[in-house]
């Protein structure tokens, strides 16, 4: 019994957690179960583009050309550089697998910020049974969101760090983790700087106003001042590219419907899949994270940023998302709101176990077990019984419609496809041949698209009149834009095709994809686009972006951290008087 | 502190979430999704919440709560409601969606209301719209909806011969993908051709004529060009004709040029594209009864049946009309889509809508029926 209680008390190496982290997603990423999410395909057809044209971020493959600088490259080409030796899908998991086992180790980092070394242990452990990680690398397949939040907990406690102690190898590690953050995900880097730094910032200011730490206020806000405009600066530049394409073609796309912007209390399906299957077991803990989080003043800090994530997560159910985002709120998804605001409420989850694990010993360790275990079960049951998912695309076999695309000069014309959700990422893929559609909102600007508030054309009848209006738009064009063929899953879409002048040419494996053509349309030719990015752009972009990846990796093994001095085991919060010092 | 900072967040929070669901950051849901179910459920006390409640429920395809909003004195019953709005044997209603609807009151009383309701539905070949009118009545204090009878469409059992043309194409090799390359293409021409400026933008229409002995498929296209000879735009007439043309057939065209002003324009350059296909002329489609009447609201419209004379269900019917002045020259071409399936031997009225800039000039009409057959395409 003794040795329980010892066991208890003292923080989880975290070797063991990593493990651990290991034994629950290496195998169902190993089994390739994201490969159905939501945006696997699009994330593994932008790293073959990187395979294929390292230094060419120009893709003609979708909207008859788009420029790939108009999203952040980093897993991308990480994934490009995998698929050399393990294929494209693998190397697809093996980057997730990297962000999955950074994200613990991050958390762990993030709450010694805040709490002690134990704390911190069991909030890191939580991490790994978040639903929202699950929901987002399973479900929606966010790697991106997922790599960049993983890179970017693990740089602000270098952050914290300089701010406290003007230590300059933590200012140094700091920016190079935080510009490989946002060349990871740039939606990430801006949110995090309100929703993450903000609260190290407060927390950092109030350690020195009350002498916690060894630097004064003043140093405090210069050495963030200057942390900042470091990172400001980099990302400038790392993204230079994206900023260019930004500013010269603003998004003006029409609102698309997101079901993450709904008002959850009005459609119970949609609170399921965004709030109840992401906090999971934290539901139980918010009462616990609101009393614990406002009764310290350490604390506070973390939990207004808590908070206000949690507010934007919940989308329409709140006018506020709205209010400041403005026109940005149409166009961002709120589901990764959700997941960053877990992952800030972890520090003061990691204080409830040990409180429990302190009273109630073993009950306490079988209960907190079950809730993780069922809160990554649910996310991992949604994955089924959720009713918006459709999976009936992912059970059809696209390779006919690939090895269609690639003989007999087919591919001198473009296609779309219809009914085919994100596999039309994949058939993107595999195929020589160039589509006019494509599975990435931001990067349109072809004006059959633009105009309207819908989303893929393979999926229009989901965006209702709308959605058929930018299809029918789309056809009445095809002439000029090459679009001779048209592969169906959905029978829906053959009533247009029929009176449109398109024409059934040939049935695939059973039956489940058809494809229509257009007789006189003529080959697709180049597409002139002020969008193409110049040469040093594309050199810009193939270098700088993996580039301080490998610099925040060797700064990490050059510069290892210091040996932590023990803290007294017990202690929850970095709050006690006694604490004047914070080594990391 | 411990309490009161909590107590705040959660205040806000409730009172974040109450001003969204009824003040000025209501959001709306996402259209073309139809599952899931209201937490919130407002008393139908008018008869406009009543209708509203229906109509949403019936958005949602949640029949159960919807039939609980319909009286009981309706001469309906579940199945023949549900078939109502979602359509039978494959029509174009089978695959529509309720986007929306607009309602507003002709009559109310203390215990009955009737009222009219614009629907939005989104279908495979655009929005259309209909528009119905509903009775209410007042049970205790909640209002409900009186359905009539719906007459569901049947056709007795019996043996249709076919004895119509029909085109079968032998394809030459493995490269033919369809139509055929290897043979000259189906003589076709435009036999008339009308340029005018309309609300939207310029029109170019006509007809166009197969003169083969062989079915076309036909694709007309037109390029507008300005005095220097260069392409303002180039458009196709789309769904705005009939593709397949049997020997001899004469199909309407209309080709739309939206946000172009004739007085830019110089000349017009059509192409017209035939290739040559399997086709059939079964089923046949008759035009009955036809004429052109004003509606209520003063509209011209072209009212007319459809009647399917073949032995096989015809899904999607589509109608294209052309409209001749007192010259026999063509002055507009419109079209519609028909929203109930016709069954073998049965008919089904139509109406066109001719705008009323050209309402007066009509003195004949020429209608063509397109149609779309599970299976068939």
């Amino acid at each position: 019994m003794s040795t329980t209680t010892q066991s208890y008390s003292r923080p989880i190496p975290i070797l063991a957690i990593v493990l651990v982290a290991l034994a629950v997603h290496g195998p169902l990423l190993l089994m390739q179960l994201p490969a159905g999410s939501f945006d696997a395909n699009f994330h593994m057809f932008f790293a073959s583009h990187y395979a294929h044209h390292w230094f060419n971020p120009w893709n003609e493959k979708w909207f008859g050309g788009f420029s790939q600088t108009t999203y952040p490259p980093l897993t991308h080409q990480w994934i490009a550089l995998l698929s050399t030796v393990a294929g494209l899908k693998m190397g697809y998991m093996l980057v997730q697998l990297i962000a999955v086992l950074l994200l613990p180790v991050g958390v762990f980092r993030f709450a010694r910020i805040w709490v002690d070394d134990r704390a911190a242990s069991y909030a890191a452990l939580g991490s790994v049974f978040l639903g929202a990680l699950a929901f987002l690398v399973y479900q929606a397949g966010q790697l991106a969101t997922v790599s960049s939040a993983a890179l970017y907990l693990n740089a602000l406690p270098y952050f914290y760090e300089w701010m406290t102690e003007a230590r300059a190898r933590s200012l140094i590690k700091g920016v190079a983790i935080s510009l490989a953050a946002a060349a990871a995900h740039h939606v990430t880097l801006i949110f995090g700087v309100v929703l993450f730094a903000g609260p190290v910032l407060w927390v950092a200011y109030l350690d020195a106003r009350d002498e916690r730490v060894s630097g004064s206020v003043g140093g405090v806000l210069s050495r963030a001042a200057v942390f900042a405009v470091l990172v400001g600066a980099g990302v400038g530049l790392v993204l230079l590219p994206y900023w260019l394409a930004i500013i010269q073609h603003p998004i003006h796309q029409i609102p698309i419907p997101h079901d993450s912007r709904a008002n959850f209390l009005l459609n119970s399906t949609t609170a399921i899949n965004y709030f109840v299957i992401p906090y999971g077991a934290l539901i139980l803990a918010l009462p616990f994270i609101l009393i614990r989080g406002a009764s310290s003043r350490r604390l506070r800090p973390l939990l207004m940023g808590f908070w206000v994530t949690m507010i934007f997560g919940l989308g329409g159910t709140t006018p506020v998302p709205k209010w400041l985002l403005g026109r940005a709120y149409e166009i961002l998804t709120f589901e990764r709101f959700t997941f960053w605001a877990t992952l800030l409420a972890m520090p003061i989850v990691g204080i409830l176990a040990i409180q429990l694990l302190d009273r109630f010993r073993s009950k306490a360790a079988v209960a907190l077990s079950l809730a993780a275990v069922g809160t990554v079960g649910a996310a991992l049951w949604w994955l089924t019984a959720n009713p918006y998912r459709s999976t009936g695309m992912a059970a059809t076999n696209v390779d006919p419609v690939v090895a269609f695309l690639n003989r007999d000069g087919h591919d001198a014309y473009r296609y779309i496809t219809l009914g085919f959700g994100s596999e039309l990422a994949k058939v993107s893929t595999y195929t020589s041949a160039g589509s006019v559609d494509g599975d990435y909102n931001s990067a349109r600007l072809l004006p059959e698209m633009t105009h309207y508030g819908s989303a893929q054309l393979t999926n229009a009848k989901f965006y209702g009149s709308a959605g058929m209006a930018s299809l029918r738009a789309m056809l009445q064009h095809a002439n000029r834009y090459g679009l001779k063929y048209i592969f169906v899953h959905d029978t829906y879409y053959e009533p247009l095709l029929t009176f449109v002048g398109w024409r059934k040419i040939e049935t695939f494996g059973t039956g489940e994809i058809t494809a229509w053509s257009k007789d006189d349309v003529p080959p697709a030719h180049k597409i002139e686009s002020d969008a193409v990015p110049a040469p040093w752009q594309g050199l810009l972009w193939g270098i700088l972006p993996i580039g301080v990846s490998f610099l925040a990796i060797f700064l990490e093994l050059l510069l290892p951290e210091q040996r932590r001095v023990p803290t007294a085991a017990g202690i929850p919060v970095r709050a006690e008087p006694s604490e004047q010092h914070y080594v990391a | 502190m411990k309490f009161t900072l909590p107590i705040i967040l959660v205040v806000a929070t409730a009172a974040l979430m109450v001003l969204a669901l009824f003040g000025a950051g209501q959001a709306h849901g996402t259209v073309g999704i139809a599952a899931g179910s209201a937490v919130y459920t407002p008393k139908a006390s008018t008869p406009e919440q009543a209708l509203k409640n229906l109509l949403v429920d019936v958005q949602r395809r949640n029949w159960d709560r919807a039939m609980t909003a319909v009286s009981k004195t309706s001469d309906t019953n579940k199945q023949m409601f549900i078939q109502d709005w979602t359509g039978t044997n494959g029509s174009l209603r089978s695959f529509s969606s309720l986007e929306g609807f607009e309602s507003r009151p002709l009559h109310i009383t203390n215990d009955e209301a009737q009222m009219r309701v614009r629907l939005h539905w989104t279908t495979p070949v655009g929005p259309l719209e209909d528009v119905r009118d509903f009775r209410l009545v007042r049970e205790g204090d909640v209002w409900k909806t009186v359905l009539p009878k719906v007459q569901l469409p049947s056709v007795p059992s019996q043996v249709i011969p076919v004895t119509y043309l029909r085109w079968d194409l032998v394809s030459g090799g493995a490269a033919d993908e369809w139509g055929s390359k290897n043979v000259d293409a189906p003589h076709v021409r435009i036999i008339s051709m009308n340029a005018v400026d309309s609300a939207e933008g310029a029109v170019v229409m006509g007809e166009v004529v197969n003169e083969d002995t062989v079915p076309a498929f036909v694709n007309v296209n037109a390029t507008l060009v300005d005095g220097a000879g260069s392409a303002i735009d180039d458009e196709t007439s789309f769904d705005k004709i009939d593709h397949v043309l049997l020997p001899k057939q004469v199909s309407p065209y209309r080709i739309d040029f939206p946000n172009i002003n004739l007085k830019n324009v110089k000349n017009v350059r059509m192409d017209v594209k035939a290739t040559l296909v399997p086709a059939s002329a079964d089923p046949v489609i008759g035009v009955m009864n036809q004429k052109i009447e004003s509606d209520v609201q003063g509209k011209s419209v072209l009212h007319g049946d459809l009647l399917n004379q073949s032995g096989q269900t015809v899904n999607i019917s589509h109608v294209v009309v052309s409209f001749y002045d007192n010259n026999a020259k063509v002055v507009w071409v419109a079209d519609g889509y028909e929203d109930h399936a016709l069954l073998p031997q049965s008919s089904a009225p139509f109406a066109v809508e001719i705008p009323k800039s050209v309402a007066s000039k009509v003195q004949n009409f020429h209608v063509v029926v397109n149609q779309y057959s599970l299976g068939r395409s």
